[in-house]
């Protein structure tokens, strides 16, 4: 008796549950917020996104993608957040969505938002100009331990790659000369023009110089090799590329996310909607095709797993962020 | 010849007034510079230094402008603005403030519907059912040129929002 | 000639009936956002993106380019017939684009504007069709020093030619740079001048101060004097038409200079707003009729608007062969290639030929297409103009609102427009120069963060500027020219002798 009673409330509970996730969906248009210029790496995500949904019909209202790429993408964070109940504003972004108000005033505030997913994670590489005497990434590091140290380019001030540059710099007491970028493409022009002696760049941003011959990659700050694909240049395809800790660098891994959130007061209906729409975008080929063609690695995180996620990069960030003496007052 | 009667702005109070302005935008920039660091680092100018300086030559500029404006106009015989002229500057900016004020709460098609009637009716003397063609007309026009055809969102009030147009 | 057959071939794939029948559209679509202030190219052409996401490569790239050629002729439009710039690279039109329709000959400067718009692009696509391999190198050969050296001397061309007050010139200047400082600092990552402001952080947007500057500003100025539009008349009548386009070979010199800044600019981002500028500036300075600049010279129409449309032209090579895009309408289309699955680059030619010559071919059939059909619009305007001013006059504010809403969708820039349309109309009365100020606001932070890149290269040594490469060195050296150029060019007067001078002073 007690026990068919258990299963009839666990039912309803496990009814009511699916029919209120099922309850919600956007009957207006969508504002899909990209924290990043057009052309970005956030806006090729954004937009991929957008296609995929479009053509597998995953989504009956429209959806409007607008770039608030402005200070470094808080324009973007502030505008998505300003109204903590709107359901229709999802931002995308990577994880400068909880670091950016760590070392500047921002105009809003990491906990405003609440996590939907992570679709992938960028990785990040250490790239010398093809004409650069260092081969490996070990001759590299030792070179920038003498003197001055080599100049670093890389996107923006105090975002992924200059922490990326000050962790290498902690751990191996190699001497880099930073010099911000407006973006990734940018620093990646100059390390082909030598410049730069080298920068950190995601791997879409250096593949056409690396195609043509006029960089070459050191390493992967990725736990295990990247998948292979097809060759990039006559000899080589990303697998053939160290893991830096293979190449002598004690850096174990370093990857940044692609993110997408919904403001905080949000009912959970509303991140479970969306989150399960992310969840069948990126069981398409058209998102493996993405993924395999900028050469990220697929993931899919979401809720428990995905905060747990963004309080382990929050504390290593912070770290850094600590002993640079970046963080705003 | 022209009298001083129907004066409502001197050339010499406008000059004077401008150049204040500047110079207090100038003092504004200086002062909010220092917050990071004005100086010349190791690594080249700190974030500050180039406002810091931008600022202080809008100030000294501004002084310059100050005193030639007074040397140059103090018979006060030049006008900036008449009594007729002035009138008709406030019936444009005064609408064109009050179609700002009205569209950052009530939203833009609002604002434009009831700028373009009013200004219309009370100042182009038009009779009601065309001011209101038009207005309505235009607000529609933008409605489908901007929301539905090029998906640019336009800002919108509470008043779209119960008629349940997003 | 390898490049001529290539040509031929890229002629092959864009000349079908669909592909011209997309250029059309996109051209239309072009000129639709380019006279709306606000909604600019880069707007355009990421609205359409989605659209070519099915689509083949080359279909898309001729939709998005041919967009962004419509858009560039449709700018100049309304910077003539209302002293609005539909899109920041046409503000440099208004200056004498604005006074020649006022003196009732806005057929001529329209199609001058077009013409010579037409000219620019053309010699854009034959610079890049001729020189494409040996343009990327150079443009590899740019770095922070040399991209200084290349703002620095657009401002030097600018510099000194106003003939109002110095002092007046120095204060917009500056106030210009103190705009363009506001919002996040590129090289610190702090937030600069935003005195707590959250909707700062972006920036003041350039776009929102010309549209204070320039159309509230003139229409304050209109509606003060009681003006109301009466001496333009846009009517195309076709014999002005030819009148103007057979004028076009006495501004041969003007063409010619104007190109080859604008193919520099192009090339160097620089991008195609500094062009014009840097043209309009230069023409005056090397015209014998300097006087009558921003009073309605022919010239001063031709100049920016051949460099402007050449720039804009010869960006979509670095961006096709480099990666790096020219202009922000460049950028977006970048993002679209990748979404196509083609990767920007210098294989890019090697690997997708038909991709990269088809593209070129349809930029020399778009923008024929383009100076007809924009010709071809004019008359619609014209109709415009006759609507009462007591309900155009209006219209217009409720567009240049519109325009300031919709460039980043902040209701701040409602109310920024305001003051920028006061400070504009004062300015003008008051004979302070207002085009320092945009260019300025245009400029000034790019040239503070190469000056600042170049600095943590050479550790805080100025001595970078000159000793980085050849190319710097000369790039600095015109610029001192250039900024010295006044003093020069009276001692080459005085040596000419006094009554010349007198001649221009009387």
């Amino acid at each position: 008796m007690f026990k068919t009673k258990l299963i009839a409330t666990m039912l309803a509970s496990a009814f009511c549950a699916a029919g209120a996730s099922a309850a919600w969906t956007p009957d207006k248009p969508v504002e899909f917020i990209v924290t990043s210029g057009a052309g970005g790496g956030t806006d090729i995500f954004t937009r991929t996104i957008q296609s995929i949904i479009v053509k597998n019909k995953l989504m009956d209202a429209p959806i409007v993608v607008v770039n608030k790429g402005g200070g470094a993408g808080s324009e973007g964070y502030v505008y998505g957040s300003a109204e903590q109940n709107n359901p229709y504003r999802v931002t995308f972004g990577t994880n400068n969505e909880y670091l950016l108000p760590l070392v500047a005033k921002m105009g809003y505030a990491s906990e405003g938002f609440t996590p939907v997913a992570a679709m992938a994670l960028d990785e990040f590489l250490i790239w010398v100009n093809s004409n650069s005497p260092h081969k490996d990434a070990k001759s590299f590091i030792e070179a920038a331990k003498k003197g001055d140290g080599l100049r670093m380019g890389g996107s923006q001030s105090k975002d992924t790659d200059q922490t990326l540059v000050s962790i290498i710099s902690e751990a191996t007491g190699a001497k880099f000369t930073y010099i911000p970028f407006k973006s990734g493409g940018e620093a990646a022009i100059q390390l082909a023009g030598a410049h730069i002696d080298s920068n950190v760049n995601n791997p879409n941003e250096n593949i056409g110089q690396w195609k043509a011959n006029m960089v070459r990659p050191l390493c992967v700050f990725s736990p295990k090799r990247m998948a292979a694909g097809p060759k990039v240049t006559k000899d080589m395809s990303w697998s053939d590329i160290p893991t830096c800790k293979e190449s002598g660098v004690p850096i174990e891994t370093y990857q940044m996310p692609r993110t997408i959130w919904l403001p905080a007061g949000v009912s959970p209906e509303v991140v479970t909607f969306y989150s399960n729409v992310m969840a069948k975008v990126q069981q398409t080929p058209d998102w493996k095709a993405y993924i395999e063609k900028t050469s990220q690695t697929g993931t899919f995180m979401a809720g428990d797993e995905l905060r747990k996620y963004i309080t382990q990069d929050t504390a290593r960030a912070y770290s850094v962020f600590k002993r640079e003496g970046w963080l705003a007052k | 010849m022209r009298t001083t009667s129907g004066v409502l702005l001197t050339r010499l109070t406008m000059e004077v007034a401008t150049a204040l302005v500047t110079g207090l935008i100038g003092a504004t920039v200086c002062y909010g510079s220092l917050e990071f660091g004005i100086g010349w680092g190791d690594a080249g100018p700190q974030p500050g230094y180039f406002p810091f300086y931008v600022g202080l030559i809008v100030i000294i500029a501004s002084t310059v402008n100050l005193g030639f404006g007074i040397y140059h106009h103090r018979d006060r015989v030049e006008e900036f603005l008449t009594t007729e002229q002035g009138q008709r500057i406030l019936a444009f900016f005064g609408p064109m403030f009050l179609f700002v004020l009205v569209s950052s709460f009530l939203g833009l098609y609002v604002g434009m519907i009831l700028y373009l009637f009013s200004v219309m009716v009370f100042q182009g003397g038009y009779r009601l059912p065309k001011a209101l063609a038009v207005s309505l007309i235009t607000a529609i026009a933008n409605y489908f040129l901007f929301e539905v055809w090029f998906k640019v969102p336009l800002l919108k009030g509470p008043l779209e929002a119960l008629i349940g147009i997003h | 000639m390898d490049n001529f057959s290539n040509l031929m071939d890229g002629f092959a794939i864009a000349f079908s009936f669909f592909h011209l029948a997309l250029m059309a559209v996109g051209v239309l679509l072009g000129i639709l956002v380019g006279v709306l202030p606000g909604l600019g190219a880069p707007n355009g052409v990421s609205l359409l993106l989605p659209l070519t996401f099915t689509m083949d490569p080359v279909s898309a790239i001729i939709l998005l380019t041919s967009m962004y050629w419509g858009a560039l002729f449709g700018g100049s439009t309304t910077s003539i017939l209302f002293n609005i710039p539909g899109e920041p690279s046409s503000v440099a039109t208004t200056f004498d684009g604005y006074p020649m329709a006022q003196q009732g000959h806005a057929t001529h400067a329209l199609t001058l504007a077009f013409m010579s718009a037409g000219f620019g692009a053309m010699f854009g696509v034959v610079v890049i069709t001729v020189l494409s391999g040996w343009v990327t190198q150079f443009a590899l050969k740019f770095s922070s020093p040399e991209y200084f050296a290349v703002f620095l001397l657009t401002f030097a061309s600018f510099i000194g030619m106003g003939s109002g007050s110095a002092f007046k010139a120095i204060v917009s200047m500056m106030l210009g740079f103190a705009f363009a400082t506001v919002g996040m600092d590129g090289i610190s990552g702090n937030m600069r001048l935003t005195f707590g402001f959250s909707e700062l952080v972006k920036g003041i947007s350039f776009l929102v101060a010309v549209i204070g500057l320039f159309g509230l500003g003139e229409l304050m100025q209109t509606m003060e004097e009681g003006l109301r539009f009466d001496g333009i008349h846009a009517r195309i009548r076709v014999r002005d038409v030819f009148k103007a386009v057979a004028s076009m070979p006495s501004h041969w010199m003007t063409l010619l200079r104007s190109s080859l800044i604008g193919c520099w600019m192009g090339i160097t981002p620089g991008g195609p707003t500094a062009a014009s500028f840097m043209s309009y500036g230069l023409a005056k300075r090397f015209s014998r009729r300097k006087e009558h600049f921003g009073k309605g010279e022919p010239a001063g129409v031709v100049a920016p608007e051949t460099a402007d449309h050449s720039a804009g032209t010869c960006a979509i090579l670095p961006m096709l062969a480099l990666g790096v895009p020219g202009s922000a309408t460049a950028a977006v289309m970048m993002g679209g290639l990748m979404i196509w699955g083609l990767t920007p680059g210098p294989m890019l030619f090697i690997e997708r030929p038909d991709f990269v010559w088809g593209t070129i071919a349809s930029m020399y059939l778009g923008n024929v297409m383009a100076v007809v059909l924009v010709l071809a619009t004019v008359p619609m305007f014209a109709a415009i103009l006759r609507i009462p001013f007591s309900i155009i006059g209006p219209m217009i504010v409720v567009v240049c609102f519109i325009g300031a809403y919709t460039i980043s969708g902040s209701r701040l820039d409602l109310w920024l427009a305001l003051p920028f349309g006061i400070l504009g109309y004062v300015f003008k009365k008051l004979g302070y120069p207002i085009a320092p100020m945009v260019l300025a606001m245009v400029l000034g932070d790019k040239a503070e963060d190469a000056f600042r890149q170049s600095m943590m290269m050479s550790k805080g040594s100025l001595a970078i500027f000159w000793n980085n490469s050849a190319l710097v060195a000369t790039i600095m050296s015109l610029a001192m020219l250039l900024l010295f150029w006044p003093m020069v060019s009276m001692i080459i007067r005085r040596l000419r002798g006094a009554e010349h001078g007198k001649r221009i002073s009387a």
